[in-house]
């Protein structure tokens, strides 16, 4: 391999290349700064896949597994389920951070994000409404991702200790949760924002509704 | 306006998918629900456990627990099959560790602690590390997925691969490349262009 080749860097990354092959790379190497940098990149994310064990690839129920999963059913019949509201955002966030560490810049990625993300994506949508009833309005921004959406709203007229339930329902009318959060006294005053994904294809998205915890409708945007 | 509170902040790459299933309640959901887990998952986490402990007696035990916790969090737990996966495997692991960890540290009242595991709150990013790279696993197209799973997680040569996808060396070269692009954007919440 005299030549860039790229194609080649990720079978080696991987450690898959015969001696023969991975010499040719380890040679070039050597002398090109350019598919060092893109190497690097390449081991990056192979640590990354290493958080995943290879039974993850494993499908279907155990081999003789059927006593297990009796005496599972038997505790479980016997288990209440947990009401979470925090939990799903709490992972969400933590998410983010590993993400960011991962991808290099660390906190300074994180932090850019916040900062530019009252900008847009290109191809978002963006769409306010105001309830009448509730005195909610709500700006939504939908924004495009690979295949799914990443939906960011801002809504003033809320009072302090509501607890918000993002619900998006696409076209073909399945309803998805986005998340939940609690109004501050703060966000009361000067308006909450929220985002939460969703794995509809972005000009699928129909509506976005808030609903308090308790049910209660607050906003809804037509997209 | 400005100063949101970060908790209160959207977050641009935040993976997490959740589609909404209905209310979780009485014995009638919790048995569909643990038999919905255990048909899908159940070989990959007993798999998984028996490694962890190499003692299937012991796998089973942490598999049971581990669907027991998967009960109590189901409005956490509605989410893409990958992550849902990630979650399961990642709290069996705490729980080898815990049980491992408790036995080295009161040999004497190894029954009493192993009917006793600790809360669960601590594990919350190891659960997220390996719920974000499956959850992008899920997401980038399957003839990419598919050659990771070869190379990296069956570790597979070239040639192994390629007998096996029934595809030349070059072609599991070449997907082998743009599988690691297509993790990398997906994680970076982009088609293309990434932070670097
Ligand atoms: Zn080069």
């Amino acid at each position: 391999m005299s030549e860039h080749d790229y194609s080649q860097l990720g079978a080696y990354a991987l450690g898959a290349l015969d001696p023969v092959e991975s010499r040719e790379v380890d040679e070039h190497l050597a002398t090109c700064a350019e598919c060092r940098a893109e190497l690097a990149e390449l081991e990056e994310m192979k640590e990354f896949l290493g958080e995943v064990p290879p039974e993850a690839f494993l499908d279907g129920p155990p081999d003789d597994g059927d006593l297990l999963l009796q005496r599972t059913l038997r505790e479980v019949r016997e288990t209440p389920a947990r009401k979470s509201r925090w939990k799903p955002w709490l992972l969400a966030a933590a998410a983010v951070v590993v993400v960011a560490g991962v991808l290099g810049g660390g906190v300074l990625i994180g932090r850019q994000t916040v900062e530019q993300a009252d900008a847009p994506v290109p191809g978002s949508k963006v769409v306010t409404a105001a309830d009448a009833t509730t005195g909610a309005t709500m700006t939504t921004t939908v924004e495009p991702r690979e295949g799914w959406a990443w939906i960011k709203v801002q809504i003033t007229g809320l009072k302090p200790g509501d607890e918000c339930v993002m619900l998006v329902t696409d076209k073909a009318g399945k309803t998805w949760t986005a998340g939940s959060w609690l109004i501050s006294d703060k966000a009361a005053h000067d308006g909450s924002r929220f985002g939460g994904g969703v794995l509809v294809p972005p000009d699928q998205v129909k509506s976005v509704e808030i609903k308090t915890v308790q049910g209660k409708h607050v906003v809804t945007t037509t997209v | 306006m400005m100063a949101t509170p970060a908790t209160e902040y959207f977050l641009g790459w935040a993976p997490a998918i959740v589609p909404t299933v209905s209310a979780n309640q009485g014995p009638d959901a919790a048995e569909t629900f643990v038999r919905a887990l255990y048909a899908e998952h159940g070989r990959s986490v007993l798999a998984y456990a028996t490694r962890l402990t190499g003692d299937r007696a012991a796998a089973e035990d942490v598999v049971q627990e581990t669907l027991v916790r998967a009960w109590k969090h189901a409005d956490d737990l509605d989410q893409s099959k990958g992550s849902v996966r990630g979650w399961l495997l990642t709290v069996a692991r705490n729980l080898v560790t815990d049980r491992a960890r408790a036995r080295a540290a009161r040999p004497v009242e190894v029954a009493d602690v192993v009917d006793r595991p600790p809360v669960e709150r601590d594990h919350s990013e190891a659960v997220v590390n390996t719920m974000v790279v499956l959850g992008a696993l899920d997401q980038v197209s399957p003839e990419h997925r598919e050659v990771l799973v070869e190379l990296y997680y069956r570790g597979r040569s070239v040639a192994e691969a390629a007998k096996e996808l029934g595809v030349p060396p070059g072609t599991v070269k070449s997907r082998t490349y743009y599988a690691l692009r297509a993790v990398r954007a997906v994680l970076a919440g982009h088609n293309g262009e990434v932070a670097r």
